[in-house]
């Protein structure tokens, strides 16, 4: 099909790395100035790209006194985890004053359900629509990519007053679901794209050994999904944690992941602010899509490659 | 025998249920909406004679006109991260040297929450206690607080999303790069071409595919952008950063006004397809091409 190749064409692009590895090896080269130019010159942008990360680690081990001397660059003069405790157990979230341990723990249980939820759907669909002779199997997969690429808002009232009808609307299980629906689309182009390329030898025997549908998907299709699946779980765990939109949306007040309550943090207007607060639960917040991007590094770009079209 | 034919239209029944009801069905009813007169509780009748009053407002609405301007801005403003992702991603390309520990350090902001990004912008950008106060105090005359002037407040956005975006073009770029003959170099140093001139007059006519790629790419996240909007100024000062996503989730939220977001709504639609109709064209022809080549 046509219509999904940008996804495939960018699933593709984290792969060719690994094949080119080899090939340079052989190639040696001297140090040239030119290359000394550009190593200059990546290392100038690489600090540029670290500067947000450092000045965040430093602010949120500094006391306020320090961080009112106006020296954001500064390392701490006496290291403190005043900032990270009180950001953790007492930070405020709008008229609630309980840290971002609440969101942390929402964020956690949003995740779950919705990982379940989403990456099982688009398995199922994917391979259906890969393998098995569906005849309106094209128009309903170009009716995906449109999905795929429509704007959160055109279907956001709607989707509330489904919410809001179900009684799920303002829980963690309404974040949840929500986000499974709307990243249903995509996971299922990323798993039917992979599917299609099963050799048709494989599915013919399996046909002729049972033909039953859920037998085929649970003894053969699950076990090769191995790759894939590692590729969209990375996908979806950074961007059902750092979903901002989905959680404020439908999260009312009791369901609110992570995001919500650093954004509420972070823009309150009343009072004084204290960055190193602010910096702590920042860095709260970003630890654990950066501990799955620093374990998992290569598959993350190709995860967000595939998820490219998802926006 | 029979089994093998409903069992797989029974298993995309959830798949079409949510396609035809969340997506197709929620588009259906937005569009009916932006025809009413609803406030904050929908309203079903249409009153033809002004039918298109939402429309005739929104286009009438500064906000509005502040909205696609900023969104042009911040269109041009973050393209800023495709041509520095394909610098960067020619740099890594010829030197080799470090290759993974540069593309670690260039990709990372992307694993990070736009909120995240803006709160540490957002207290870089501190003109007290920030960036702006440090470089003065070293003696250079800087002028950084681009938050609180809402001439310069889209600024600090387009460089929050352009540090945020950058490594991901590289990483399309580099995976573009990757895919070009290395005849061509060595073909290139034997005529004596300078490298640049190979760059401008060879490379990049030829990986013009990954360009409009990371263009359409670039576009699309450009219409949705709205949670750094919210992490770095909510909106103002006054309403000098609103953005179409921003604006649609005011007039919902705040202005409690379902009628008129509706039709702020479907103008982000139709937005969004005059940018998805050329990437259809493009993959279309892309295949073609690929079949007649084989």
């Amino acid at each position: 099909m046509s219509q999904v190749s940008v996804s495939e064409r960018a699933a593709a692009a984290g792969e060719v790395p690994v094949t080119r590895a080899r090939y340079f090896v052989r190639r040696k080269k001297g140090i040239t100035p030119r290359s000394i130019a550009v190593l200059v010159f990546l290392t100038i942008c690489a600090l540029f790209f670290c500067v947000p990360l450092y000045v965040v680690v430093v602010t949120s081990f500094k006391t306020m006194d320090q961080i009112r001397e106006g020296a954001i660059f500064t390392l701490p003069h006496i290291w403190t985890l005043e900032a990270w405790d009180h950001a953790w157990n007492h930070a405020c979230s709008g008229i609630k004053c309980d840290g971002l341990k609440v969101g942390f723990w929402n964020s956690v249980s949003i995740l779950f359900p919705s990982l379940i939820l989403s990456i099982s759907l688009a398995m199922v669909t994917g391979f259906a629509l890969a393998l098995w002779n569906v005849r309106w199997a094209g128009g309903f997969l170009f009716l995906l990519f449109i999905c795929a690429f429509v704007p959160f808002q055109i279907i956001m009232y709607p989707l509330i007053v489904m919410t809001t009808t179900t009684k799920i609307y303002g829980t963690l299980w309404a974040v949840a679901v929500i986000h499974a629906v709307l990243a249903m689309p995509v996971l299922t182009l990323i798993f039917r794209n992979y599917y299609k390329d099963i050799p048709t030898e494989i599915m013919s025997a399996a046909m002729m050994d049972s033909g039953s549908f859920w037998r085929i998907f649970f003894e053969i299709i699950v076990p090769m999904s191995g790759n894939i699946l590692i590729v969209v779980l990375i996908l979806q765990i950074t961007s059902i944690w750092n979903d901002y939109l989905i959680g404020v949306t439908f999260g009312g007040l009791t369901g609110q992941p992570m995001t919500v309550n650093l954004a509420n943090l972070i823009t309150i207007s009343t009072g004084t602010t204290n960055y190193a607060h602010n910096m702590a639960a920042a860095l709260l917040t970003a630890i654990p899509p950066l501990v799955v991007y620093f374990l998992v590094g290569k598959l993350f770009v190709q995860g967000v490659t595939a998820g490219a079209i998802k926006g | 025998m029979r089994w093998s034919r409903i069992a797989p239209q029974l298993a995309l029944t959830p798949a079409l249920a949510i396609t035809a009801v969340a997506f197709v069905g929620s588009i259906g009813w937005t569009i009916y909406l932006s025809f009413t007169r609803s406030r904050r509780l929908p309203e079903y009748g249409i009153d033809w004679s002004e039918w298109g009053r939402q429309y005739d407002r929104l286009f009438r609405d500064a906000g509005w006109e502040i909205s696609l301007r900023n969104l042009i801005v911040l269109g041009l403003g973050s393209a800023l991260a495709i041509v520095f992702g394909f610098i960067l991603a020619a740099m890594i390309d010829k030197e080799k040297r470090g290759e993974s520990f540069f593309r670690t350090v260039f990709l990372y902001p992307l694993a990070v929450s736009l909120i995240v990004t803006g709160a540490a912008w957002r207290w870089i950008l501190n003109p007290t206690l920030g960036a702006q106060s440090f470089l003065r105090s070293l003696g250079w005359e800087v002028d950084f607080n681009w938050l609180a002037q809402g001439d310069t407040a889209m600024y600090a956005i387009i460089l929050a999303s352009v540090w945020q975006s950058a490594g991901f073009y590289m990483a399309l770029m580099l995976a573009g790069l990757k895919g070009i003959n290395t005849e061509i170099w060595s073909a290139a140093k034997l005529d004596g071409v300078p490298l640049w001139r190979v760059y401008i007059e060879i490379i990049i006519p030829m990986m013009k595919f990954t360009f409009i790629t990371c263009a359409i790419l670039l576009s699309l996240g450009v219409i949705k952008a709205y949670d750094v909007v919210v992490a770095m100024t909510n909106g103002g000062p006054g309403q000098s950063t609103w953005v179409p996503a921003y604006f649609t989730i005011n007039a919902l939220s705040a202005k409690s006004n379902l009628g008129y977001a509706s039709a702020a709504a479907v103008m982000m639609l139709v937005i969004t397809l005059v940018v998805f109709i050329p990437l259809v064209a493009l993959t279309v022809w892309q295949q073609r091409k690929r079949e007649a080549t084989r």
